[in-house]
């Protein structure tokens, strides 16, 4: 523990970070790109409450709390849209759903 | 209360009224017009209230908004002509809601309606206690938007659509001069103020006179002067209640009164210019009227003419003598229309005075006060009318403007030949139509307002004034109706006599020759013709034809050229067509991953711009 | 040299979350993505944000993730496709990583953004003064309803916003109300 310093937890939590951002350019099933965008969401907070450990202050840590409410928030929102779009269209693969082209 | 709290109860009640009906009441047509009559009543007692209760100048003023050293605001002024016109408007308005209970009693939208004589007693009301020209201004488009939303009541039928646009457009034009000549006004005196306006002495020199010049054009296009008075007859496609209470009675005389009210601002040759284009639509509108065989165009051309009339006192330097006449037409103009209105509904709708006839029997009540109103109208001495309007004719006697004189002997003589023929035609004789024959006597609710209007203020407000007007309202028409009394011999008093008895008598017997058809029609179809014919209306229609729809044809090819062609396709079209083939062959693929990718891109270039710095 | 517990749960988090990027079955991808919120959780320990850990295994690994999975379930469409695994694209994505990550650590330890005393140092001794960072949920709740009130109120009404969403979400288009 003595020797763990700041820029290894900013580390980790910028390689979740990064691996989030590769899934979520890479992947096709909505499902896993959502995932993956929670990934990055939850490497955020761990900068945070890093960063908020060692500034000596609480209110990082507060801003973790109100990142964990919204992303609860945001989840069932984004899967009822989901389970929406399913039922619509029959898929949740991205490359078949380019409406937005036509 | 105190009579600032008194004055804010008339001013919003309307208001709130109006809200009221139309937002809550549209589909309550029978509670709606309860509902709007008892409001108008209220407003009635409460400016009665007013007027006997204070006899001074009554000024309130909050400032609203500051720019530099212009100061606007909100404020009431409450002089002698205002008692007189505030008593007028409400206690007119009140009647004229109680008659349209009855008379739009089978309308399926009455609550709309009534809603829009709401908000057309909040809009004059504001005109009549306004104490600066921006107040004014801004109810006196109220007023214009209230009249072209009655006027449009039935906005299903072209006709009254047509109206209704022909009213609001001409208004415009006419409203177009009132706010340069405001804009005009406050540069040159620095205020809009009508207390502040009156203290400074009128300058000299040409600025002043385009100040009247300019707000002249809205008393013209509100009052139907000429050149701007051919919306008036056309106005007469709303429902009767309408054009009595809007389009005899109060809303056309808000010009007169605003007139009066700021008269102070016009320079002699502006005066001049409406003494004469007064007297001379006076004395044309009421020879006009005798070739309409609509009862209620018939009754618009006399509004004209009276309008003329008053616009004529205005012009000799008698604004109390205009103010004064304003207030007794009033009376017996809403009469007449409402009288107008009770005969169209006694017979099914119909409107066409030769189809009429014979009705004084099965009108009785109708009748009487038709007639007594008419015989106002005519200026039967000791009747209302005589009052006010001989003492215009004496006074351009007086003032030695002969031209003026003898347009407005011409005008009284006019007014008494229409006035016989509208009697001889509908209420003498035998009925010429099926639904004359059948015709039937109206409602309590309609026969109520006619008669107290007809019966009491017709005939009696002149002699009566001081019974039948509130004390306060009086001060400006003690002097006038002192003087008259005793100047039975003056030169107006002749031509006035003269006028009634050829003219009333002549046109009796005239249109009782041939029953069923217009006598003149018959006689001399050519006079008949010329003076049917809309002479105004065939300038504009010209001038719009030939001028402004080429000037706008040319324009329009302008537009199209260089707007819409060079700048718009070639230009802007262009650019955004390249940009677009490009962008879109870049990032709009469709595929959210795509857009994943570029808010990436988008974020490292943010990232290394931060870092950078 | 960090301590060993540091590193071990750092690489299993790391592990977690390459397992959830690079499976093709939805299923595995989830289990992945629990592992690492887990991990991250032990990293809130380890930073004795001990609230905040709680918080995270309860919402996320808890609440969340069995959405889901019943999501997942509820789809039944979690193979990408019937063909090979995509090697070449798997191949991609890994230099994308190592891109990204090269930039990371560049960022965190040369770029100069996060001053290197603050950067290279160990975490300042715990105090139990209610002002600074303090291990007990009592400095949580103190700060939740006194400087934070607003955001606080405000995030209760989204979660309502949500649940009302979520319900005209899931209705069946066809059928009316």
């Amino acid at each position: 523990m003595e020797h763990t310093t700041l820029a290894h937890h900013l580390t980790l939590a910028g390689l979740l970070f990064v691996a989030g951002l590769s899934g979520v350019l890479l992947r096709r099933n909505l499902l896993v790109v959502y995932m993956c965008l929670e990934l990055m969401l939850t490497a955020s907070t761990l900068a945070l409450v890093a960063f908020s450990r060692f500034n000596q202050t609480m209110d990082g840590a507060i801003l973790v709390f109100f990142v964990i409410t919204v992303a609860a928030a945001e989840v069932a929102v984004g899967l009822a849209l989901i389970v929406a779009l399913f039922r619509r269209r029959g898929t949740v693969q991205s490359n078949e759903l380019n409406t937005l082209c036509d | 209360m105190d009579s600032i709290q008194l004055l804010h109860w008339i001013l919003f009640l309307p208001l709130g009224a109006a809200a009221f009906s139309a937002l809550c009441l549209r589909r309550l047509g029978g509670f709606a017009a309860w509902f709007s009559t008892a409001t108008a009543f209220t407003i009635a007692t409460l400016a009665l209230v007013l007027l006997i209760k204070t006899d001074d100048t009554i000024s309130w003023h909050i400032e609203l908004a500051k720019f530099g050293n212009v100061s606007l605001g909100f404020g009431y002024l409450i002089d002698a002509n205002a008692r007189l016109m505030l008593f007028v408007v409400s206690f007119v308005a009140a009647w004229i809601h109680l008659f349209s209970v009855g008379y739009m009693h089978e309308d399926s939208a009455r609550g709309r309606f009534f809603a829009g004589l709401s908000i057309f007693m909040f809009s004059i009301l504001g005109i009549v206690i306004a104490d600066n020209l921006l107040m004014t201004f801004i109810f006196w488009e109220l007023v214009g938007f209230s009249s072209y939303m009655l006027i449009a009541h039935y906005f299903d039928k072209d006709f009254a659509a047509a109206a209704s646009k022909k009213a609001f457009i001409t208004n415009r034009i006419g409203d177009l001069g009132f706010i340069l000549g405001i804009a005009l006004c406050l540069n040159l005196y620095g205020t809009l103020n009508f207390a502040e306006l009156a203290s400074v002495a009128p300058l000299k020199g040409a600025v002043p006179i385009a100040v009247g010049l300019l707000l002249m054009c809205g008393f013209l296009g509100k009052s139907a002067q000429f050149p701007l008075h051919v919306w008036l007859t056309d106005a007469m496609a709303g429902p009767t209640p309408v054009s009595a209470l809007i389009h005899a009675a109060t809303m056309v005389a808000a010009g007169v009164y605003f007139m009066a009210r700021v008269s102070f601002l016009l320079a002699p040759e502006v005066l001049q210019w409406i003494a004469i284009s007064g007297a001379g639509m006076a004395a044309l509108a009421g020879l006009c009227a005798l070739a309409q065989t609509d009862i209620k165009k018939s009754l618009a051309y006399s509004t004209l003419a009276h309008l003329g009339i008053m616009g004529c006192a205005l012009g000799l330097g008698h604004p109390e003598l205009a103010v004064l006449h304003m207030a007794m037409h009033a009376f017996f103009k809403a009469t007449l229309f409402l009288g107008a209105g009770s005969v169209i509904h006694g017979c099914h709708h119909e409107q066409d005075m030769l189809k009429m006839g014979g009705l004084l029997k099965k009108m009785p009540l109708t009748a009487a006060t038709f007639i007594a109103a008419t015989l106002s109208n005519c200026a039967l001495p000791f009747f209302a009318g005589w009052y006010s309007k001989d003492a215009i004719i004496e006074a351009a006697w007086h003032d030695e403007k002969f031209v003026v004189f003898s347009f407005l002997a011409l005008a009284a003589f006019a007014t008494c030949l229409y006035s016989g023929r509208m009697i001889r035609l509908v209420f003498l004789g035998t009925a010429n139509s099926e639904d004359a024959s059948h015709a039937h006597e109206s409602p309590w609710t309609m026969t109520l307002p006619i008669a107290i209007l007809g019966l009491g203020y017709s005939i009696a407000a002149g002699f009566g004034a001081h019974y039948l007007l509130p004390a306060s309202a009086l001060q400006i028409i003690n002097e006038p109706l002192h003087e008259m009394a005793f100047h039975l011999t003056a030169p107006a008093t002749i031509v006035g006599l003269v006028a009634l008895s050829f003219g009333l008598l002549g046109s009796l017997k005239f249109y009782g020759l041939l029953p069923g058809r217009d006598s003149l029609q018959v006689f001399s179809p050519r006079t008949y013709h010329l003076l049917e014919n809309r002479w105004m209306d065939n300038v504009y229609q010209w001038f719009i034809d030939n001028v402004v729809r080429r000037v706008s044809e040319f324009i329009a090819f302008l537009d199209l050229l260089l707007i819409n062609g060079v700048a718009v396709r070639w230009i802007v079209g262009g650019f955004t067509a390249a940009l677009g083939h490009l962008t879109g062959a870049l990032f709009h693929r469709g595929q959210a991953r795509g857009y994943a990718l570029w808010i990436t891109i988008g974020s490292l270039l943010l990232i290394w711009f931060l870092l950078a710095r | 040299m960090p301590d060993g517990l540091f590193i071990f749960f750092a690489a299993l988090t790391l592990g977690a979350a390459a397992l959830l990027v690079m499976s093709r079955n939805a299923v595995t991808s989830a289990m992945g993505m629990i592992l690492a919120l887990v991990g991250v959780a032990v990293d809130f320990f380890l930073l004795d944000a001990y609230f905040l850990g709680v918080l995270q295994v309860l919402v996320y690994a808890g609440a969340v993730m069995v959405l889901f999975l019943f999501v997942i379930m509820l789809l039944s469409d979690t193979a990408e496709s019937p063909s090979a695994y995509p090697w070449k694209k798997a191949a991609g994505g890994l230099a994308l990583f190592f891109l990204l990550a090269a930039g990371v650590l560049w960022l965190f330890y040369w770029s100069g953004a996060v001053p290197q005393t603050l950067a290279g140092n160990t975490p300042p001794e715990l105090s139990i003064d209610p002002a600074t960072f303090t291990t007990s949920a009592k400095s949580f709740g103190r700060l939740l309803y006194t400087k934070y009130l607003l955001p606080l109120e405000i995030s209760g009404f989204l979660l309502l916003v949500a649940l009302v969403g979520v319900v005209s979400l899931s209705k069946d288009p066809t059928t009316k109300a």
